[in-house]
């Protein structure tokens, strides 16, 4: 691209400083404008102070601070906020993107070398960052006879049902979940079979050998342990009595589920290793004996995409054995309450003293429990990432006799244990406990 | 299509069940080596090991250098394990020219086969945990054999293709305070290899993917013609160290590892024992060694043989190593061979793989403790 | 049962040894520390003096330009070719010297070997990459320079958490 630059001239300047004008202002309305009014009369705007929000509302209080806590206030109770920020995508990626780092690192502790060290100033924390650079300026290369619509469709579909399985975990009480469903669970498991003709399109689309395989193996897998998966939950469901997430969460409060039905946990725990395609289930991943598996052939974003759709889902299924068997937010409350002071009085600011009418923004009780969930999330992740660093692969006949005979025998038995606990008396709707 | 096929081709039905699989040079899984797999389902129907990617035509290259200046090109079939290559010749060519290697050359020099010994295992160890799946045991081994790659530094000069052994000794001799430095790191290499039990060898998912995983029966394996590690898993009692006694091992007490099983997990284990051997082995190698004394034999510039021939064995990490050596009265050999452990067990391959599962095919196939560059040489 | 003890002591094994130290060498900053200055020949006895063999430093005081560095070399690598240089040097009628170029040379130090005059030993310098082959090839000057190296690191085995490299 190497031009001679034309002569400046002073008139030739001008005409492009006005062309541009031009061409703004008219894009801008006959396109913006109409565009922000659809936008303006759907979008529900909140009431603040006995008035809808409108530009100038809007314009006055950037300029006085204290009148946008009932703005904050109102946008959090938003299905936007809950979708975007938190429970939901920006929550769950953030934990993702953090497994991802830490499971770095943690697996280079154990074998005892230095992980990603020198992208950003301490022990390289913004590896993420770089990767995610760089996959988005890769060039995504399609195979010659791939399917191309599904092929296409294949990365975006895993991540679309990697989001969709994160919108049930409820994250705190009192409805913080993206989609209250009465049917939770049943829900979750819905999702979850999606996932593995999601494996198979992309594998067959792909149209190569090694793809093939894996996408075969990844089928098996996944379908031979969604059973275990099912069967392990049924315990809780029979002694709670209910199918909601949140009530099943909130039905732990003196005793965790993991107390009484402790086999149904590791069943759980290892049939979610195996959906998650985690060592020592990564078959379908196999790197020394099919290539990559069923995403030999993605480049670029694709796999980027691909790796977030996987840790989103990491992040769900360890919210989901948080809810289900370790009593998902509850926990002593110790988060400080916010002090009364700064409500009733205001903050100081020398001779001014700012009022913020309508905080804390967010109560106390919801933020422990976050915090807790927060924890045993992290610790779950934690036992999840560990065996990558302990066990090798196992092999495809084994895989599938531990998952057709010994995880549903051990199901079952977990099932008679909840039985006998419930028809004893002991626990459940009219239980002692 | 009935028309008549020109002599020496034919034609052949394949079936409509069986994939070829090309487990190419160009894959995770694979070494330098091509393997042409076809299977049925998950069963391997037939392999056919594809060597020679990486030939170089060192024993070609051998009758166009005078006896020293073969020592660099003739020790990089195996890089790490280069002075346990070099030993066979350097043997061969002192029997040739009648020279005799003093003692304290000797016992360096079993030093420095054991150390590569141990380097070499640990770096075939890495990738069979990796082919496996066990990145953990790919980064332990690596990182343990530092070790004695840096005491491999310490006395020859460079960390792989050392160029130490040379026809009538070695090149230098070791610097001051060596035996404390080696037997520091052969104590913690000695710990932390024990270390590999807990997370390798007795992890029930390696048990229960290698055992019965390719057997060779100890029948097949005397008449097939193995050696080294694979020879030793089935149950054969054949250490060349204890049979051909050469240099100081004589004087030295080599214990072999024996064990019956002949599946791949008993072809894993013996190297991992055999390492622990060599400890023993450097530790009383330091002892015995005299404290002073030449270290070579000056020879004459430009030493011929007569017309003679040698052939000389040795045990290399990978099994027996021989070098024949022809010479007609010339500074340059006539011919060299160089008969390596890795194509003599590549033998094994095609047969143990037939009728096995896909999932079992990197299990086995490393497990013959092969090295394609050095079958390939 | 057996299974299960196998799997709960791997793992075990796996959390200790998130307490063991990093044995990484951290590279470039750290570099390894070598015995002595590079190996070296001594053509009286025969034998060499054991040392890191990086690149080559030659003394001009020393070196009569008999090209047996060269002919050692011509069956290894063809690494050394004599070039005439403008000193003058009494023991140097000829006044050739051994250029060498890293493109080709191997290490294996069969050249100090056959150097009969102490001219040419080998040092601790093994960073020698350029951005273009011709910049490899080291003339007699080049060769002349010690090299300044900064290598102080070295295992350390006193922890009882693990070796590292410090």
């Amino acid at each position: 691209m190497s031009v001679i630059a034309p002569k400046f001239r002073l008139s030739y300047f001008i005409k492009s400083i006005l062309d541009n004008a031009f061409w703004a202002i008219t894009l801008l309305t006959l396109i913006g404008l109409p565009f922000v009014q659809v936008i303006l009369f759907y979008l529900e705007l909140p009431v603040i102070g006995g008035r809808l929000l409108d530009p100038y509302l809007a314009l006055t209080i950037l300029a006085d601070p204290s009148r946008q806590i009932p703005l904050l206030q109102s946008f959090i109770q938003t299905d936007f906020f809950k979708i975007a920020v938190f429970p939901g995508f920006g929550f769950a990626a953030l934990l993702a993107a953090g497994t991802i780092f830490v499971e770095r690192k943690m697996l280079a502790k154990l074998q005892l070398r230095v992980g990603p060290f020198y992208c950003g100033k301490i022990e390289g924390i913004l590896q993420l960052m770089s990767d995610g650079i760089k996959l988005l300026t890769k060039e995504i290369i399609i195979p010659a006879k791939a399917d191309k619509p599904i092929f296409w469709a294949a990365p975006v579909l895993f991540v679309a049902t990697a989001a969709a399985f994160v919108s049930l975990i409820p994250a705190a009480g009192g409805g913080w979940v993206v989609a209250d469903v009465e049917v939770g669970l049943i829900a979750v498991f819905a999702i979850i079979g999606f996932f593995p003709v999601i494996t198979v399109l992309s594998s067959w689309s792909a149209n190569s050998k090694f793809p093939f395989i894996g996408g075969i193996r990844a089928l098996h897998q996944m379908v031979s342990f969604e059973i275990p998966l099912i069967l392990s939950v049924l315990g809780v469901v029979i002694l709670t009595g209910t199918l909601n997430l949140t009530e099943i969460a909130e039905s732990q409060d003196p005793f965790w589920w993991i107390i009484f039905l402790p086999i149904g946990a590791i069943v759980f725990f290892i049939a979610m290793l195996a959906e998650l395609e985690r060592i020592p289930f990564d078959l379908p991943e196999a790197e020394s004996e099919i290539v990559a598996g069923w995403l030999t052939e993605f480049s670029g974003m694709m796999y980027g995409l691909v790796q977030l759709g996987s840790y989103l889902k990491l992040y769900a299924f360890a919210g989901l054995f948080v809810v289900l068997f370790l009593g998902g937010w509850s926990g002593p409350n110790i988060w400080p309450p916010f002090p009364e002071e700064i409500i009733e009085k205001g903050i100081e600011l020398g001779p001014v003293t700012a009022h913020f009418p309508g905080l804390p923004l967010l109560d106390q009780q919801m933020l422990n429990d976050v915090l807790w969930y927060v924890i045993k999330v992290v610790g779950v992740i934690f036992f999840i990432l560990l065996p990558r660093g302990v066990f090798p692969r196992v092999r495809i006949d084994l895989l599938l006799h531990i998952g057709w005979y010994k995880l549903i025998g051990l199901a079952f038995v977990n099932i008679f244990i909840a039985l006998g606990l419930l028809y004893a008396g002991v626990l459940g709707p009219e239980g002692i406990l | 299509m009935t028309a008549q096929l020109p002599p020496g081709l034919h034609m052949e039905k394949v079936d409509e069940r069986i994939m070829t699989l090309n487990v190419g040079p160009q894959h995770p899984g694979s070494g330098h080596m091509r393997l042409i797999v076809k299977i049925d389902g998950d069963f391997i129907v037939s392999c056919d090991p594809d060597p020679g990617y990486v030939h170089r035509g060192e024993e070609k290259m051998a009758e166009y250098r005078n006896y020293i200046t073969n020592i660099p090109h003739l020790e990089r079939p195996v890089i790490h394990d280069s002075c346990n290559v070099l030993y066979p010749y350097c043997l061969g060519v002192e029997e040739l020219l009648g020279v005799e290697v003093p003692e304290r050359a000797k016992y360096l020099r079993v030093i420095a086969s054991e150390l590569n010994r141990c380097v070499y295992t640990q770096y075939w160890l890495a990738i069979y945990g990796i082919f496996l799946g066990h990145s953990t045991m790919f980064m332990w081994p690596a990182g343990d054999r530092e070790l004695f790659i840096d005491m491999l530094e310490k006395m020859t000069g460079a960390r792989v293709t050392h160029a130490y052994f040379v026809p009538g000794g070695i090149r230098n001799d070791v610097p001051a305070n060596f035996e404390d430095m080696l037997l520091r790191r052969v104590d913690y290499f000695e710990k932390r290899i024990k270390e590999y039990a807990a997370i390798f060898y007795d992890n029930p998912i390696l048990i229960s993917r290698t055992t019965d995983a390719g057997v060779l029966s100890r029948e097949d394996a005397i008449r097939l013609g193995t050696t080294g590690s694979t020879l030793r898993a089935s149950g054969v009692d054949f250490d060349l160290r204890k049979k051909e006694k050469y240099d100081a091992y004589g004087e030295l007490d080599v214990h072999s590892n024996v064990l019956k099983a002949g599946d791949s997990y008993a072809r894993s284990k013996i190297p991992w024992l055999d390492m622990l051997e060599s400890c023993n082995i450097i530790r009383e190698a330091v002892r015995k060694m005299p404290k002073s004394g030449s270290v070579r034999v000056k020879l004459k510039p430009n030493p011929k043989g007569g017309d003679d021939e040698v052939y000389k064995r040795v045990e290399s990490g990978r099994g027996s190593l021989g070098c024949y050596i022809v010479s007609r009265s010339k500074p340059e050999p006539y011919r060299v061979k160089m008969s390596v452990g890795s194509f003599r067990n590549l033998i094994c391959l095609p047969y143990l793989l037939k009728g096995e599962k896909l999932g079992n095919m990197p299990a086995v196939y490393w497990s013959l403790n092969y090295w394609p560059v050095e079958a390939d040489r | 049962m057996g299974t299960a003890t196998g799997i709960i002591k791997a793992l075990n094994s796996g959390i200790k040894h998130l307490a063991v130290k990093r044995f990484t060498l951290r590279y470039p900053e750290q570099k390894l520390k070598f015995v002595g200055d590079g190996y070296q020949f001594d053509p009286a006895t025969g034998v060499g003096i054991a040392g890191y063999k990086g690149r080559h430093m030659l003394f001009h005081d020393h070196c009569t330009g008999c090209q047996l560095c060269s002919i050692a070399c011509e069956g290894v690598a063809e690494a050394i070719a004599m070039v005439k240089v403008q000193e003058d040097w009494k023991q140097n009628k000829k006044a050739i010297m051994p250029q060498i170029d890293y493109g080709k040379c191997v290490f294996c130090g069969l050249c100090v070997d056959a150097c009969p005059f102490y001219a040419l030993y080998m040092t601790n310098d093994y960073e020698l990459s350029s951005y273009s082959k011709e910049a490899l090839i080291y003339t007699p000057a080049q060769l002349q320079v010690k090299p300044d190296v900064q290598q102080d690191a070295e295992l350390v085995f006193d922890d009882p958490r693990g070796a590292t490299h410090g």
